[in-house]
């Protein structure tokens, strides 16, 4: 499935917004696996999360032409897309609070064990990097990106003062940035 | 705020974990546009964020590629024929802090709002309707109790009457009569003497209620001699029923006068008012 020839940014957007459908195969094959990643973490089940990613591409593909390069690049809006797709998807599930609870709790798990990981992707960086965050590091942050939650829900769900939740988020990422050497 | 200070404040890695408000965010955005130290700490962070989610990538099942591919692909053939595709809103704001709600339920909350109009309107009818059951069943209650005190009332004094009767049928009570004398001719008692075990009960059938002060005595004659058999009263409750008096061998007469209250010794005669013989 991976395409021979590689495309700059810029080039992929062009040729989305002159609906080249083999850039799209593309777009699909580069960036699917992060996008299907995001879609999992949130939701944790593989039937929705197939349907939030088929439904994301058409987002992407219906609307390439509401991407403004100025405002920032391609894959952080996809993710936004995939993110907010999901979350949308979560919450007309009804799931409610503990539901999402439940769920980053299993979930702590289920980083190493119950995903089949994109060869591109250095599987070996991930544990790694999740080795040196603390349990509680990577709650806060899931807690946020993926689940949604806003400071006073996690607030409440990790016990911790409303004050605290950015110092602890702060932290987190401080900490993930160093690991990532980025 | 300076830009030192959104670089070191936090903000930053709430903003691109999606965790700061959207007052924050709109906050940040406003500092990213105007400083460019901010707008690259911003993208630093970002592209962090971003390898942890490339970190957790995983591969999607086949047949979402082989979906989109028909589907645009008819799409495209579609546009081709002058047909329009449908057009996919895309909600680029944080979910969570948008208030997004399905269609099914928007009809769920119309019909919440429903079912509550329509349990308030049920509310204030029932609840005018309680009141007045409330009421009818105070009433209803206060008769009740008043048909039950009344009830043993009345039970009470069966009972006396069964007891008199008992004493009247008991073989050997004798009955003295005892009509008015010339002064009280419409006064009427009567004895029941009984011969055996010498107990005597009296029965004031009429005589009028006493002034404050003086009571009734009844009298025994006795060889001539008058003797107390007790005093009594008359109540309008008791009147029908026997009064257990003293004891007596022997009568030649009873009588009944009207005294000071508590009897005297020796019966006032202008204040007789009945008297009779046994028979």
């Amino acid at each position: 499935m991976e395409s021979a020839f590689t495309y700059t940014e810029s080039e992929l957007v062009q040729g989305l917004k002159a609906k080249d459908q083999k850039v799209f195969g593309y777009l699909y094959d580069r960036y699917s696996p992060a996008l299907y990643g995001v879609a999992m973490k949130v939701l944790n089940e593989e039937s929705n999360a197939g349907d939030v990613l088929q439904e994301v591409f058409l987002k992407i593909w219906r609307n390439i032409d509401r991407y403004d390069e100025s405002k920032g690049r391609l894959f952080t809006w996809m993710l936004n897309i995939t993110r907010n797709t999901a979350i949308d998807t979560l919450r007309s599930k009804a799931h409610k609070m503990d539901q999402k609870i439940q769920v980053i709790g299993d979930d702590v798990h289920l980083y190493t064990t119950n995903l089949t990981v994109h060869p591109s992707v250095d599987h070996l960086g991930l544990s790694k990097v999740l080795e040196k965050l603390t349990k509680e590091q990577r709650v806060i942050i899931d807690l946020a990106y993926y689940k949604g939650c806003t400071q006073e829900e996690i607030s409440k769900v990790l016990e911790i003062p409303l004050g605290t939740v950015k110092t602890r988020m702060r932290n987190a990422i401080i900490q993930l940035r160093n690991l990532l050497k980025i | 705020m300076g830009a030192s200070r959104y670089i070191s404040s936090g903000l930053i890695e709430a903003y691109v974990s999606r965790l700061a408000t959207p007052q924050e965010a709109q906050e940040l955005e406003i500092a990213i546009n105007q400083y460019p130290e901010v707008a690259t700490a911003v993208e630093d962070c970002r592209l962090g964020m971003e390898h942890y989610i490339m970190l957790q990538s995983v591969t999607p099942p086949t047949v979402v590629k082989q979906n989109l591919i028909r589907i645009i692909a008819d799409e495209e053939a579609g546009k081709l024929t002058g047909e329009e595709a449908e057009e996919t809103q895309i909600i680029e704001d944080t979910p969570g802090r948008k208030l997004y709600v399905s269609s099914s339920w928007r009809w769920a909350a119309v019909a919440a709002i429903l079912l509550l109009l329509g349990s308030l309107l049920l509310n204030y009818i029932y609840s005018a309707r309680y009141s007045d059951y409330q009421v009818r069943y105070d009433a209803l209650l206060t008769s009740n109790n008043t048909l039950a005190s009344e009830q043993n009332v009345y039970r009470t004094r069966m009972e006396q009457l069964e007891h008199s009767l008992d004493i009247v049928k008991d073989p050997s009570m004798q009955t003295v009569k005892m009509p008015g004398t010339k002064s009280f001719p419409s006064s009427l008692a009567t004895v029941y003497w009984n011969k055996a075990s010498k107990e005597v009960f009296l029965m004031a059938n009429n005589l009028p209620q006493p002034a404050a002060g003086k009571q009734y005595q009844l009298w025994a004659i006795v060889a001539g001699k008058p003797m107390d058999m007790g005093v009594f009263d008359i109540s309008t409750d008791t009147a029908a029923i026997l009064q257990k008096m003293k004891s007596v061998d022997n009568a030649d007469m009873f009588a009944i006068t009207l005294e000071n209250k508590g009897g005297s010794p020796a019966p006032t005669m202008d204040q007789m008012y009945v008297a009779g013989k046994p028979s």
